[in-house]
């Protein structure tokens, strides 16, 4: 069952509002005047059949892509109009699908890029080892041990990034991102590719950083069943379209919906997982989505 | 004005050997994502080894093995090196290229020593001339030559099932991969083509005005690199641009060297870098190239 | 690649809530304090050649440094570091040499100590990088590659045509350096130490010991910190880089600058090296020197860098030495390879065979020899050696949709 809005949500989050956004390239559409809103400390997930445009809605929150129409507002900015270092700057994070961490470096070093916009040393301090600089990358590294703690990485810290298991790369990478102390967190399919177990594992981080922090988190996901327990409103799109939104319940009763799913022989269905098949995505990576 | 018009044919003539050496450089990185810098080598390949061909085998018989040798040799290292690094950081592969490029023009200058090889174009040194405005044969036949060769290159590259599977390949290589396109053949043709339009492009470069094969053909060579790259890395229509606009502005600059002195003697020789650099200012991808999708 | 790298993959470790690099290997150190203390006695028994041979070595090293902070670290490949040496050469000889010239050749000099020449030669191939920088940062790293070349080509030009300033065609001699009045050369002061002559070469050695040392430390420094990552993170991923928050083109452009000002250094210890320079000095063949440097060593290694630059620096001085020793370098054109032709043949092998069988050049051997000293079980328990990212492309979001020109 999906919680309820949790009572120490931070008053310092303002909604995110899509407001009829549209991306083209060349003669594709790929989103189509989409709009929705994420209350401030909710679980929003972004679903839809592959190739519906939820990464390409992603790419938009970051800043990658620029909306050909319509604007993103995150508070009083427009993340339509930011470049994605800027986004960043104001409390946007984001977990990447496809692993976008150094594989070479360790954990605490990935860890220490999230802290980027929150640290000032330039390549002179550095350079020069500058007291002020050590200090700060002493100070910020024990909070970075904190998150690593939080998400059960403690002990890897010193490991390189690259030898780790995928479920524990995955964690890196939202670990990475909630460095950034955001405000919203975006998380791009964070179970893809895992297995029961490692799911479950990561979805109660999930419900624990909603609490613990009282953040936005928007979620790309296929995982039915890890959507519809833990986020508060699903927005559902196909074809770049916003076909559906409301509570888990809703939309899965949304004819809409059902017909986007099983009209195209997807088995990863709303429907298919209320009947408790608790389907793990069949399809990992290489898709489109 | 009659100057004006010889330089202006000049420059076009030229221009169209930097097109094709240029569209080489452009259709192996569309083919297999590397930007390979050997084709300054492989050029000085091919007039090398017309020059030496042609005295026992005649001009003709020379001119196409120059072409066969240094398709031969580009697919050499396509097959050798290239493909064994597919997945590898494209900065490496670049390197890579380098490095190749340095072995076989060492070795080349090592052989032409300070001579200047002559090859015996059956058309001499003799120019065309229409009232005072001039142009040597040689440079005449490139314009034909490069213009048919590109006009195939593009019907090739927009009809044959080679074009569409480069496209393709170049757009996405995995989805290609997994129609059935074999990645590696298109690499290794895109890099026989490239050897042999770099041989074509020698033939003409070694004769009138600029006889003669020496180490220095390479430098020439090298200014073909600001045209694939003004044009847009990516777009072949790019490097047909970049070409002619470099070919134009090296023969302007060399032509009116005289009042042109402030920027030094031999001006021309640079004037296709400080062109690129000023396109790159305004159009960091180029003029025709693909823009980046991603905003950083 | 890190230069923090992994002491500590095997055998997890409590987590530590403060630190955030590992433990240093201690036969890092002895090995490193080891060559220190060598390299500070040497002057006494080494004879001049070596020493001269050392102090270019020294001049490479601060220059591989340099190309490796934005090649291999930042991923943007450059072949215009000849360049940014010649600007600081170029800026050393001139404001430290004095005007005259010989015959109808009028040379500049303002005259200023050599140690104000040093400086403003790195100051201004520093300047040199940052007015090129705005295409620096803006260009994908492989277009950067052939761009740069444009910066070699135009350097030359001007070094070939301002001759009032390099000399032209023929160069122009290089001023001694000195120290607040301590000269770097054989006498002023007549100098003894331990019983031994302490002429030019043994002066300069320790001049191009200090810089290049202090070259080293500040890369590693840097590399450790905050701007180091975020560098290594723009080679492998521009997009993820900017949504961690890096400010891509602003630190494209500071790397570039940080490297030119590197080859700044560089050029003025050249010139020092030499004594002279000249136009020849400074072609597209030195920046492809420094990449082989870098190449071999590693690319994105500090140490690497340094150990590349030993190398193929020293190797053309050895050859031409030994000429009459080594088997295949004889006369150019008379059979055997002239040292210079050896040298590049050389260049272009380490390239290719780094890239396709050792990626990680000669640092990557040291890190698989130190770990299997420590493991000479060969066991599984070693924690294999992690693929770097592959893909240096802009390419994370995970859909691409069709785009691209009609040809």
């Amino acid at each position: 069952m999906t919680e309820t809005r949790t009572a120490d949500v931070r008053s310092d989050i303002p909604a995110v509002e899509v407001d009829d956004v549209s991306v083209r390239f060349g003669a594709i559409k790929a989103l189509s005047g989409v709009s929705f809103t994420v209350e401030p400390g909710t679980i929003h997930a972004v679903i839809g059949p592959n190739g519906a445009g939820k990464s390409t809605m992603f790419n938009v929150l970051s800043g990658v892509y620029k909306a050909t129409e319509g604007q993103v507002r995150f508070g009083e900015h427009r993340l339509d109009q930011m470049r994605p270092f800027q986004i960043a700057g104001i409390g946007v994070a984001r977990a990447f699908q496809n692993i976008a961490l150094s594989a070479t470096q360790s954990v605490a070093e990935n860890l220490m890029l999230g802290r980027h916009h929150l640290t000032k040393a330039g390549f002179l301090a550095a350079g020069l080892r500058l007291p002020r600089a050590t200090r700060e990358g002493k100070r910020h590294g024990e909070r970075v041990a904190e998150i690593a703690e939080f998400l059960e990485l403690g002990d890897k810290l010193h490991t390189p990034v690259g030898v780790l298991s995928y479920g524990d790369q995955k964690r890196v990478e939202v670990a990475r991102a909630l460095c950034t102390e955001p405000r919203l967190l975006l998380l791009d399919e964070p179970v893809a590719g895992m297995n029961a177990e490692e799911t479950a594992r990561m979805a109660e981080a999930i419900r624990e950083i909603r609490s613990a922090l009282g953040i936005s988190v928007v979620l790309v996901e296929h995982d039915m069943g890890m959507v519809m327990s833990l986020a508060d409103r699903v927005t559902v799109l196909d074809f770049g379209r916003r076909i559906a939104d409301g509570t888990p319940s809703e939309v899965q009763r949304d004819p809409e919906v059902i017909r986007a799913y099983l009209g195209s022989g997807d088995e990863t269905a709303p429907g298919a997982a209320a009947t408790g098949a608790g389907a793990t995505s069949s399809d990992t990576d290489g898709t489109r989505s | 004005m009659t100057q004006f018009l010889s330089l202006l044919l000049n420059g076009i003539s030229l221009g169209a050997i930097y097109a094709l050496i240029a569209l080489g450089f452009v259709i192996i990185f569309k083919a297999s994502e590397v930007v390979s810098f050997t084709q300054g080598s492989l050029l000085l390949l091919g007039a090398y080894t017309i020059a030496r061909l042609s005295k026992p085998f005649g001009f003709w018989l020379a001119a196409l093995a120059g072409i066969a040798v240094t398709a031969l040799a580009a697919l050499i290292v396509e097959r050798l090196i290239i493909n064994r690094l597919r997945g590898a950081p494209v900065i490496s592969l670049a390197i890579v290229t380098i490095g190749v490029d340095i072995i076989l023009l060492t070795e080349l200058i090592r052989r032409i020593g300070s001579d200047i090889l002559n090859v015996p174009h059956p058309w001499g040194g003799r120019s065309f001339r229409i009232g005072d405005v001039g142009i040597s044969q040689n440079r005449l036949i490139a314009i034909i030559v490069a213009g048919v060769l590109i006009a195939v290159f593009f019907a090739a590259f927009k009809y044959s099932s080679w074009g569409v599977a480069m496209r393709a390949s170049a757009e996405d290589g995995e989805t290609a991969a997994l129609m059935g396109i074999r990645l590696g053949r298109v690499s290794a043709l895109a890099w026989i083509v490239a050897g042999a339009l770099a041989a074509v492009a020698a033939t003409f470069l070694v004769g009138a005005p600029t006889p003669g094969v020496s180490p220095a053909v390479y430098g020439v060579a090298l200014r073909a690199f600001p045209a694939a790259i003004l044009g847009g890395l990516d777009s072949t229509g790019g490097a047909l641009v970049g070409g002619l606009l470099i070919g134009l502005a090296e023969s302007f600059a060399a032509g009116y060297q005289d009042q042109l002195l402030f920027l030094g003697r031999g001006f021309g020789d640079v004037v296709p870098y400080v062109v690129m650099i000023v396109v790159l200012l305004v159009r960091p991808s180029g003029l025709f190239g693909t823009k980046e999708l991603t905003r950083v | 690649m890190s230069e923090s790298t992994a002491t500590q993959t095997r055998g997890a470790t409590r987590a530590t809530r403060t630190s955030t690099a590992p433990r240093r290997s201690p036969v890092r150190l002895i090995v490193m304090a080891v060559v220190l203390v060598l390299a500070l006695i040497a002057p006494l028994y080494v004879e001049e050649f070596w020493l001269r041979t050392g102090f270019a070595v020294f001049g490479a090293i601060v220059g591989a440094i340099g190309l490796n902070l934005l090649v291999g670290t930042t991923g943007q490949l450059s072949l215009a570091h000849a360049f940014f040496l010649a600007v600081g050469a170029i800026t050393y000889v001139y404001v430290s040499g004095e005007s005259g010239g010989i015959g109808i050749v009028k040379l500049g000099g303002l005259g200023w100590p050599p140690l104000v020449g040093l400086i403003l030669g790195v100051l201004l191939a520093g300047l040199a990088g940052l007015l090129f920088s705005p295409i620096a940062a803006r260009l994908r790293g492989i277009y950067l590659g052939v761009a740069s070349l444009g910066l070699v080509f135009i350097g030359q030009h001007l070094l070939n045509t301002w001759t009032s300033v390099t000399g032209g065609f023929n160069g122009r001699a290089a001023p001694k350096f000195s120290l607040f009045g301590f000269q770097f050369a054989n006498k002023d002061p007549l100098l003894f130490i331990a019983g031994v002559e302490f002429r030019e070469a043994e002066r300069l050695w320790y001049l191009g010991l200090v810089i290049a040392l202090a070259a080293y430390v500040f890369a590693r420094n840097l590399l450790r910190s905050r701007p180091g990552r975020a560098l290594q993170t723009l080679r492998d991923s521009e997009v993820a880089a900017s949504v961690m928050g890096v400010n891509v083109q602003r630190y494209k452009g500071r790397v570039f600058l940080v490297s030119s000002m590197y080859a700044g250094l560089s050029g003025v210890l050249y010139a020092l090296s030499i004594g002279s320079i000249a136009p020849e000095s400074f072609g597209l063949e030195v920046s492809i020197q420094y990449l082989a440097m870098i190449v071999l060593g590693g690319l994105g290694s500090v140490g690497g860098a340094a150990l590349g630059a030993l190398f193929i620096s020293a190797m053309p001085l050895v050859f031409q030495k030994y000429a009459d020793v080594l088997p295949f370098v004889g006369v150019a054109g008379q059979g055997g390879l002239a040292a210079g032709e050896a040298a590049r043949f050389l260049y272009g092998f380490a390239i290719i065979l780094v890239i396709l069988f050792e990626p990680a050049g000669l640092a990557g051997l040291a890190r698989r020899f130190r770990r299997r000293g420590r493991d000479p079980g060969g066991g599984a328990a070693a924690a294999p050696e992690p693929e770097p990212t592959s893909r240096s492309t802009t390419d994370v979001p995970s859909d691409r949709p069709a785009q691209g020109s009609s040809t």
